[in-house]
């Protein structure tokens, strides 16, 4: 599946829940039919709880794990 | 006693204080300026039923100790009464905090942790405290001429009802909301951050910070008066003539004797060593070494300066906003909501008041600079 990431390392809350909220809205159609999926990469711990829980709310599915420094969150189509 | 060995308990005192602030809040991703700026910006409360459980402990915490002796001095020196400049200081400090993307203590264990815009807002915070200097006098015959009462500084001697019985009324109320949350879950949060710490306990250690450090040094942590020293200090630096000539920089912020360690703190805003910078300083570096370890014990110490160019300008202009208005008010968020509020104080009160509009509008202002950038 074609994946999009999006390098917010350095940023701090709450511009990446926003930017995370921006990128979700805008990628809408294609990440429901299961055409794309989001990897956001941050530094921010804040945002592993943040993120996942607006795209819950999205009905998304995310997926977060540590890599490097910090940490990639996986947004896709929901699977279950 | 001895005076010598008073000074070594007290920066001791603070230090640990501080380092154990910064571990944990960095640990549970405690933000006091998040707590506001969500509630506001995302409709999320999570942050308010932690400091919720925080004030209701250092509530009953502080009352226990002023009842045995424990806390020595009641009210906090520092505290004074409430006016219109309180209240605006406290807007402002709103609208900074929520642009700087942290208040003054998230702004250091976050800088220790290795976020180079928090160390942007933090050299915006030294440039607005030291800039407060400059209008003192003007805003200090405003600030006097609006005061809303004279005299009482607690709620309790405003009102003339007994302390013990407002902390009461005030803890069973707090209480049952806290069991209505804990019942729903809606005290834990999921989170799979490395060592994650649970927001719950982080505001049990922060409660039980603020009495220790009322106990053994006498007020709750505040750390913006190091702001002003620190500034007022490069200032020197750069134009002594003036910074010699600026009034505010001779005042005194405290003095008080602390008869547990024997010593006493007398000092204020300007460049020298003196009372506030034994009971600053440490607890300053110390927050910054508590939030550096942390982060370094699980190898996620590593600064980045590819940011957009609109957020550095955002942490910047929010440090130099919370820095002014933290003089101007006087104190923090940090002083005011972990110290302030749990003796009800009727300055944190007016502090309240104006920090949550002004969390309201840094939300707004902040989404708007954000957009801006985007649309670029």
């Amino acid at each position: 599946m074609p994946s999009k990431e999006i390098d917010m390392r350095g940023q701090i809350c709450p511009s990446t829940l926003l930017t995370a909220l921006r990128e979700m809205n805008a990628n809408k159609d294609l990440i429901r039919s299961g055409d794309l999926e989001l990897l956001f990469v941050t530094d921010n711990r804040d945002a592993t709880v943040t993120i996942p829980e607006s795209a819950a709310n999205m009905g998304y599915e995310a997926k977060v794990e540590k890599s490097g420094d910090g940490y990639q969150i996986r947004i896709c189509k929901h699977t279950s | 006693m001895n005076v010598e060995t008073g000074v070594v308990v007290s920066a001791v005192t603070s230090l640990a204080t501080g380092v154990a602030a910064g571990f944990v809040m960095h640990r549970s991703d405690f933000c006091l300026a998040g707590m506001l700026r969500d509630l506001f910006l995302f409709r999320r409360t999570f942050m308010l039923r932690m400091f919720a459980l925080m004030l209701l402990v250092t509530m009953l915490l502080v009352e226990i100790g002023r009842l045995t002796g424990l806390v020595r001095m009641f009210p906090f020196p520092g505290f004074g009464m409430p006016g219109a400049a309180t209240v605006i200081g406290g807007m402002l400090f709103g609208v900074g905090m929520v642009l700087a993307g942290g208040c003054v203590v998230g702004t250091l264990y976050r800088m220790g942790a290795g976020s180079v815009l928090s160390a942007v807002a933090f050299a915006g915070l030294i440039v607005g405290s030291v800039f407060y200097a400059e209008f003192h006098p003007v805003w200090k015959n405003f600030a006097d001429a609006t005061l809303f009462f004279r005299g009482p500084v607690t709620l309790s001697q405003l009102t003339g009802v007994s302390h013990s019985l407002l902390v009461l009324c005030c803890a069973a109320v707090l209480l049952t909301v806290l069991i209505m949350w804990g019942r729903r879950g809606e005290l834990v949060r999921r989170s799979t951050a490395e060592r994650y710490l649970q927001p719950w306990k982080a505001s049990l250690v922060l409660a039980c910070l603020t009495f220790w450090s009322v106990s053994v040094i006498g007020v709750p942590m505040g750390i913006t008066t190091t702001y002003s020293k620190i500034g007022a200090w490069l200032e020197s630096l750069i134009a002594p003539g003036h910074t010699a000539g600026l009034g505010y920089l001779k005042a005194i912020a405290f003095d008080y004797q602390n008869t547990l360690l024997g010593i006493s703190y007398r000092g204020g805003p300007g460049p020298a060593l003196d009372g506030v910078s034994l009971m600053q300083y440490p607890l300053v570096a110390g927050i910054i070494a508590g939030g550096m370890a942390s982060a370094i014990l699980i190898r996620e110490f590593r600064p980045h300066w590819n940011v957009p160019a609109s957020q550095y300008v955002s942490a910047l202009a929010g440090g130099i906003l919370m820095g002014l208005a933290a003089r101007m008010a006087p104190a923090c968020n940090v002083w005011h909501l972990m110290g302030g509020l749990p003796i009800m104080a009727l300055q944190s009160m007016a502090f309240v008041a104006g920090v949550v509009p002004g969390a309201w509008l840094g939300g707004r202002l902040l989404t708007h600079i954000l957009s801006f950038n985007q649309s670029r």
